[in-house]
């Protein structure tokens, strides 16, 4: 049950004390006390971390003191330290909340820092941090759905040799709105459920200026509705209809990518809806959720193809994913939605330029029109000449065609001619069309 | 040389081509399976689709781009094309008739004399261009109207231009050329 990348996190009530955050040097100059004391507010967000001199020279390091209440915000570029040893640096500003108890959750909500990338929302649209689960190392694959595109800085660089490869790649990829790691940022605030009022909390404290004391998380949203609205069109898009993952945020992610926006606010609210349960903070999680966006990622172009999604999707796809594709790990989803791209460059790129083309427009609108209206234009010649009873199972040699003349070469067959059966071990046929 | 005005000939247009897109992703693979007189090519990427009624024959692109093929008129090959997208449509796609345009209009013209190549290619030194070696017949490209002219020493051209009524202008045009280099020997 339990994933062995929480290995040795402590189960049971948090235990603070084993959880060290190692801030780099030049968050000092950002803290107004450079005393070992830590204020951390009870119930409040706000965190205000200081740094005490360490002997390591430009790494600082504290721990939390005792008793200290989540969530808790740590600014980027903090590297966090669990009890276990594993380090988590933290590339955004993250809010660690302490992850309900939930069959996903690890038994004690560790505080990983894997805030989800919403977060790290690049848009700096102040999000509230979802303070449920927090330190989701792997957000469920659901989740992947979506990721803001904006900066998407890796959420977390896990320094572990195993999942790092994983997760900085997919971190990497952010850049283009890349699927997989969007989807982690959903997942990362699904924990943030069981706390959906306070969500707004946490917005006012991270516009603040650095300058304060307090750590505001400067451009960190947190609220997946915020990342939603600003990030849908370019990795919701990337959805496309065909993902059909199954998952909470998966449900969510299709509408996201679908109406590219619009079912944000809904997709956020589901997502939060379901932050409660993933609170998973395990590595490997995130490898698997990485595959199932690759998965999603092939779908696009695979057997859920639908044209009347994929129309307006994958414009924006082709906008926003078309780069930071190649960043993911080989795969095929990028040469998928390359080739998509290519092959709809023309076409979708007359459909995205005609709204400003007049003339596209007008030619458009005069040849749609008819043709959707035009009953006489289509003629069934011959409709149903495939049902008969004559049929012949067998393998093909060659078959090959002139004009309209058709030459059958075929072998090791069996026919149902004229109610009778007939075996043969080489046939040949003509027939003119 | 008398300028003939009065040019009974018989242009016959042979081969209409067209291309529309339908603005849509179209899935071969759904094509090939479920539409009816399709050829599935997956090595170029395209589905061949022929109709009877025009008789045409459409390459059909994943992309939605269609080159329609056969018509043996413009209104004909707008016609078939337009069957076509509602065979497609019909398949469950979301296609949509636009920019449908005749690309390229193939006619043949038979001349009543034979006429004389080498005295042809002469007379119209840059323009006009005869390798017997590669091929039997002169080649007199028509800058303005586009068209190419090919001329055969039995009198027969073929016309290509990028729709009917530049074919007919370019017959118009080469007919006093070719009277000119008319060879007796008929």
């Amino acid at each position: 049950m339990q994933s062995k990348a929480v290995e040795g996190f402590m189960k049971g009530p948090i235990n603070p004390n084993n959880f060290v955050l190692q801030l780099p040097a030049n968050y000092a100059q950002t803290l107004h006390k450079p005393t070992a004391s830590i204020v951390i507010p009870a119930g409040q967000t706000l965190q205000n971390f200081t740094t005490k001199a360490n002997g390591s020279g430009a790494l600082a390091t504290f721990s939390l003191p005792p008793g200290v209440s989540y969530p808790v915000q740590i600014p980027a570029g903090v590297t966090l330290q669990t009890s276990s040893g594993h380090l988590y640096k933290v590339n955004v500003p993250v809010m660690v909340t302490q992850a309900p108890a939930s069959n996903r959750i690890l038994p004690q909500p560790i505080q990983h820092v894997m805030e989800p990338r919403e977060q790290v929302a690049p848009q700096g649209a102040v999000a509230s941090v979802a303070p449920s689960a927090v330190l989701q190392t792997i957000p469920p694959p659901a989740a992947d759905t979506y990721t803001p595109a904006a900066p998407s800085t890796t959420l977390l660089h896990p320094s572990e040799p195993q999942p790092v490869p994983h997760q900085q790649h997919l971190f990497l990829g952010q850049g283009g709105a890349l699927q997989p790691p969007g989807a982690l940022q959903p997942q990362l605030t699904l924990p943030a459920v069981p706390q959906p009022p306070p969500l707004p909390t946490p917005a006012p404290v991270t516009p603040d200026s650095p300058g304060d004391d307090e750590f505001t998380l400067d451009g960190i949203e947190f609220s997946p509705q915020p990342l939603d609205m600003s990030q849908p069109s370019p990795f919701a898009a990337q959805l496309s209809s065909g993902q059909a993952c199954g998952g909470q945020l998966g449900a969510g992610r299709e509408e996201v990518g679908q109406d590219g926006g619009g079912s944000l606010p809904v997709n956020a609210g589901e997502a939060k809806a379901q932050l409660v349960e993933p609170a998973k903070l395990e590595m490997d999680l995130m490898r698997d959720f990485n595959y199932n966006d690759l998965e999603a990622l092939q779908q696009l172009d695979g057997a859920c193809d639908s044209t009347s999604e994929e129309e307006a999707e994958e414009e924006e796809v082709e906008g926003g994913a078309g780069a930071d594709e190649d960043e993911f790990l080989g795969m095929i989803n990028a040469e998928a939605l390359k080739a998509l791209q290519e092959a709809e460059g023309s076409s979708e790129d007359d459909g995205s330029s005609s709204d400003s083309d007049a003339l596209d427009d007008a030619v458009e609108e005069v040849e749609e029109d008819p043709l959707n209206s035009g009953d006489d234009v289509s003629e069934q010649d011959v409709p149903d000449l495939f049902d008969t009873d004559n049929v012949v199972v067998c393998q093909y040699d060659k078959i090959h065609r002139s004009k309209n003349r058709w030459k059958f070469y075929l072998k090791d067959g069996v026919m149902c001619f004229g109610g009778k059966d007939y075996v043969f071990s080489k046939a040949v046929g003509e027939a003119e069309w | 040389m008398e300028a003939n005005n009065d040019v009974a000939l018989d242009i016959i247009i042979t081969n209409v081509v067209s291309v529309f897109r339908t603005r849509c992703h179209l899935n071969l693979r759904t094509i090939a399976l479920e539409g009816s007189n399709v050829i599935y090519k997956p090595e170029v990427g395209k589905v061949l689709m022929k109709l009877r009624k025009p008789r045409i024959t459409a390459s059909i692109w994943s992309s939605g781009k269609i080159i329609c093929t056969g018509a043996t008129s413009e209104e004909e090959a707008k016609l078939g094309a337009r069957r076509l997208a509602r065979c497609l449509q019909k398949l469950g796609f979301k296609v949509k008739f636009t920019a449908f345009k005749v690309v390229n209009v193939l006619a043949v013209c038979t001349m009543p004399f034979h006429i004389h190549l080498i005295q042809f290619t002469k007379n119209n030194r840059p323009i006009a261009s005869y390798e017997p070696e590669l091929h039997p017949a002169a080649s007199y490209r028509i800058k303005n109207l586009k068209a190419t002219v090919q001329v055969f020493s039995t009198g027969s051209i073929t016309v290509t231009g990028p729709n009917v009524r530049h074919v007919a202008m370019a017959v118009e045009q080469i007919y006093p050329l070719l009277f000119e280099c008319k060879s007796t020997m008929r």
